[in-house]
């Protein structure tokens, strides 16, 4: 009789896995924090998490510096990613192999991923702004999933804790990221930038026309014009609203992500954290690709030419 | 009531409130991207792609309430 196989095991063995996984999570339940609520009795030793005391501003672990553990953190990330792409880019060869090919597929698939929307010319000069973003705040992300990267303590205070979840780190991106598209604006269209901003022409042109005589085309242009002034101006409150959004965007999608594994483990111990920490991989590679694919989307809008 | 179930009720307000309008947009953008992969089962790939992409903007909505709650409970 030939085996049934699922997932490359024998069935037997996925349903012995099953019920010790399902064993474990209500073992863990009942024996955990929350069922000791319930029984009323105290929580099993090996089951017991401390209930979590989220803290938003940034600890700092040495008494003395003015150094916060999310900037240690950043460091780390900056120097993971500079090792990385340096061994990556020594010895190179014409037919890449191993660390070499892999630096080549990321770099080329966001190469492409840029060149597509904004072109050969202006996807070169998105390119280092967008794609180190993406790096930064993928780094970030995924160097926090390491095991015991937050238990490390110095003076009481963890020292090292993911850079995303302070706000300053998020902000100075999303700055960066506005003055970038900015430059990127006024470089492609030089003053006449400014128009999409402040665009007064068909106003003025709507009063010509009623001071020439032409009343009924000199109403419709001035309404035009005035419609046009008041775009101007949601146009330049978009722009700044736009880095407040990247801003809470970043930090809160990454300090919800700590807040709910951190819940998940007081509330389930064992195997439910498992699929909130994949979650949390997840997510740090979706925000750091839209933070990237939202300064190149609004750097494509801003270099685009008007009809 | 008092300051503490106050800013308690406020929270939960908060995240009850804010998360509904992103809950239908994210069942919008599934229906949406359902709706194409039905007609176009080829371009699983970019539909997909694409989805959680706008999934995550529709998230990020939901997101803003969770900061609005947290704050309401850990800092104010």
């Amino acid at each position: 009789m030939a085996k049934k196989k699922v997932l490359g095991c024998s069935l037997n063995l996925i349903i012995i896995l099953a019920v010790v996984f399902l064993a474990l999570i209500v073992i863990s339940f009942i024996g955990g924090s929350v069922g000791a609520l319930i029984t009323g009795g105290e929580p099993l030793s090996i089951f017991a998490v401390h209930p979590p005391h989220p803290q938003l501003p940034a600890e700092h672990p040495f008494p003395n510096l003015p150094i916060t553990n999310t900037m240690i953190t950043a460091w780390i990330s900056i120097l993971v990613l500079f090792g990385i792409f340096f061994a990556a880019t020594r010895k190179m060869r014409l037919v890449p192999r191993g660390l070499q090919n892999l630096v080549e597929f990321i770099y080329e698939t966001a190469a492409k991923f840029i060149e597509d929307p904004a072109g050969k010319k202006w996807g070169r000069i998105f390119l280092p702004v967008c794609f180190t973003i993406f790096l930064f705040v993928l780094a970030n992300a995924w160097i926090n999933l390491l095991p015991g990267f937050e238990t490390i303590k110095m003076n009481g205070e963890p020292l090292l804790r993911n850079a995303n979840t302070d706000i300053n780190v998020p902000l100075m991106l999303a700055v960066i990221s506005f003055i970038s598209v900015e430059y990127w604006g006024f470089k492609a269209k030089k003053a006449r930038y400014l128009e999409t901003f402040f665009n007064f022409r068909p106003l003025g042109l709507g009063f010509k026309q009623l001071f020439t005589g032409k009343i009924k085309a000199g109403f419709g242009g001035i309404f035009n014009g005035i419609i046009l002034v008041v775009a101007g101006i949601l146009e330049i409150l978009s722009h700044f609203i736009r880095m407040v959004s990247f801003t809470f965007r970043l930090f809160g999608n990454m300090t919800a992500g700590a807040i709910l594994s951190l819940i998940m483990i007081f509330l389930v111990p064992f195997v439910v954290p498992a699929i909130f920490y994949g979650l949390e991989a997840f997510f740090g590679f979706v925000q750091a690709m839209i933070f990237g694919g939202l300064t190149l989307g609004f750097a494509c809008a801003a270099v685009m030419a008007e009809e | 009531m008092e300051g503490e179930s106050v800013k308690l009720l406020a929270a939960a307000f908060a995240m009850g409130v804010g998360t509904f309008g992103p809950g239908i947009g994210i069942g919008l953008l599934g229906w949406g991207a359902m709706n194409a992969l039905g007609r176009n089962p080829e371009a699983r790939g970019p539909i997909m792609t694409n989805m959680i992409l706008a999934i995550a903007f529709a998230e990020a909505i939901a997101i803003y309430a969770l900061i609005v709650a947290i704050l309401l409970i850990f800092v104010a």
